[in-house]
């Protein structure tokens, strides 16, 4: 590996990233969708005007976890399907397959990272201008798991579109891959823990939080917001069952770094030998 | 010597056979083509030469490196250029060739005089974004990042496709110079006036298969010969006819 190949080629896609309309329009919409969450957030409760970090970060992981994915896929997935010639051209200079992968991949995670990074920044500095600015240390742990689980999304998308190979396969496969985990998975699993006896459902709903790496990251992420306070008595049994809220977080982490590793392994491996 | 080396060549997608036991030397400053048909297996030939598509067997050797093997060496010793070349559309002519230099581990200086070389060079150019250049400007951008390296083996596939007849010319001219300096030429072409004014020697390719390699008025003349008597024609040369028609 060379890293100043892989240094060279992130630079570039981030260059090219945050020069597109889109991840300008996603960092625009994404800052709009949190300060009207700050603001909104707590309408249901009949409070309006712009509420602490805590009651925030626990309405915005909500939009995380519908946004970042969607956004993180499809830039993952129509990167690797550009324009046949560069690609081409990229791909027959003295430059290992593995490297354009990771180049591609860090420098699109920089500019999503950007981009999200904007829409939190946004909302976090007229919080801390308009409340009493409680819980920024979980506000800050929701902007870190964020970004990993957009990690994990774009290297499920860039997955994807190695598999695919054309862009509209690529993007096709990469909506449905966003539906299976964000809307999908769920209602998969309560589906079959419903047929199943009360401790193999336990079970099940259990481990089945490691097949989905947005549920991780919304698990960890209250976790990390409130611990078991917000869980009620089937979040304590989790994070008991998970070996406590620090090892629970740590665990769901290394699960979701897993998750994204794993995606990018198996894309590597793909790539080495795929006719271009 | 040879500076490349195609070897049994077969490549298979799917059911379909591409290229099937292509076998031919380019030696060094030498110009070669690859000729035939649509479909005939010429750009899977230069794409297997450029590491682009791996063989089913037969093996590819530039400079004496096998570039399935050692991808990284043997690419160090050939610069491609593809049929279109295509490159980030909100990416500036500079940008793109300072990144390719980046890759060939070249000044970014020589990246400017590659623009330059071909016309390029204006200060509109330089700092404008690929997405506004015309068809044949992109192509241009593409020669300059294939030039920026001094690679001593040049691939291109179907230069002047995308040409006006103009800027075909002077490809055509600067292809010339490169090999009089030395530069191994692989290249593909329909266009038998093309092959004529640069190749030494040329490769005929039909359904994959390698029909004749000589140089490119022995082949005409071969070419000619398979088109007169129809009546003895069978197979491939039946084939080959069509090849003669259609160049």
């Amino acid at each position: 590996m060379d890293w100043i190949i892989i240094r060279a080629i992130a630079s570039l896609e981030f260059r090219i990233h945050t020069r597109s309309r889109w991840t300008l329009l996603f960092g625009l919409v994404f800052a709009a969708l949190s300060l009207g969450i700050a603001y909104f957030g707590m309408i249901t409760a009949g409070l309006v005007g712009f509420q602490n970090f805590t009651r925030t970060s626990a309405s915005l992981l909500n939009l995380v976890i519908y946004l970042v994915p969607l956004m993180s896929l499809t830039m993952g997935a129509l990167s690797f399907t550009t324009e046949h010639g560069a690609v081409e051209l990229l791909f027959a200079q003295p430059v290992e397959r593995n490297e354009i992968l990771l180049g591609k991949v860090g420098g699109l995670f920089a500019s999503v990272a950007v981009a999200t990074c904007f829409g939190f920044g946004a909302a976090g500095i007229v919080i801390s201008l308009n409340s009493d600015g409680g819980g920024m240390a979980g506000y800050a742990a929701l902007v870190a798991l964020t970004l990993l689980l957009a990690f994990v999304f774009l290297a499920l998308g860039t997955m994807v579109a190695v598999i695919a190979r054309t862009r509209t396969r690529a993007f096709g496969y990469a909506l449905f891959t966003w539906f299976f985990f964000v809307l999908f998975y769920d209602l998969l699993v309560m589906g079959i823990a419903f047929v199943l006896k009360e401790r193999a459902a336990n079970v099940l709903i259990f481990l089945s939080l490691f097949g989905n790496p947005a549920d991780m990251m919304r698990v960890s992420a209250l976790i990390a917001l409130g611990g078991t306070t917000i869980f009620g008595a089937a979040g304590a049994l989790l994070v008991k069952f998970l070996g406590g809220a620090v090892a629970g977080c740590v665990l769901l982490i290394a699960a979701l770094t897993a998750w994204g590793i794993a995606p990018l392994a198996v894309a590597g491996h793909i790539l080495k030998k795929q006719d271009i | 010597m040879n500076m490349v080396e195609v070897d049994g060549l077969h490549k298979r997608f799917g059911g379909f056979q591409a290229v099937e036991g292509v076998t031919f030397t380019v030696a060094a400053g030498e110009a070669f083509a690859l000729i035939g048909p649509n479909g005939s297996g010429k750009t899977t030939t230069l794409k297997s030469i450029a590491g682009l598509v791996a063989p089913t067997s037969g093996r590819v050797l530039v400079d004496g490196i096998d570039v399935w093997r050692q991808p990284r060496e043997a690419k160090a010793r050939f610069s491609y250029l593809p049929q279109r070349a295509e490159f980030p559309e909100n990416l500036t002519a500079r940008e793109v060739v300072e990144f390719y230099c980046r890759l060939r581990r070249v000044s970014s200086g020589r990246g400017i005089e590659a623009l330059a070389h071909v016309g390029l060079d204006g200060k509109e150019c330089v700092s404008k974004a690929v997405g506004t250049f015309s068809g044949g400007m992109t192509q241009r951008l593409g020669i300059a990042v294939m030039l920026l390296a001094g690679a001593p083996v040049l691939i291109l596939d179907e230069p002047t496709a995308s040409l006006d007849p103009e800027s075909a010319q002077w490809l055509l001219e600067s292809m010339q110079e490169l090999k009089e300096a030395g530069t191994t030429i692989v290249f593909s072409s329909h266009v038998i006036s093309d092959v004529e004014m640069v190749a030494d020697r040329a490769a005929l390719l039909v359904n994959g298969k390698l029909i004749a390699v000589d140089r490119p008025g022995a082949l005409d003349h071969v070419l000619r010969r398979a088109a007169s008597p129809r009546r003895t024609i069978t197979g491939a040369g039946n084939r080959c006819l069509k090849v003669a028609v259609h160049l």
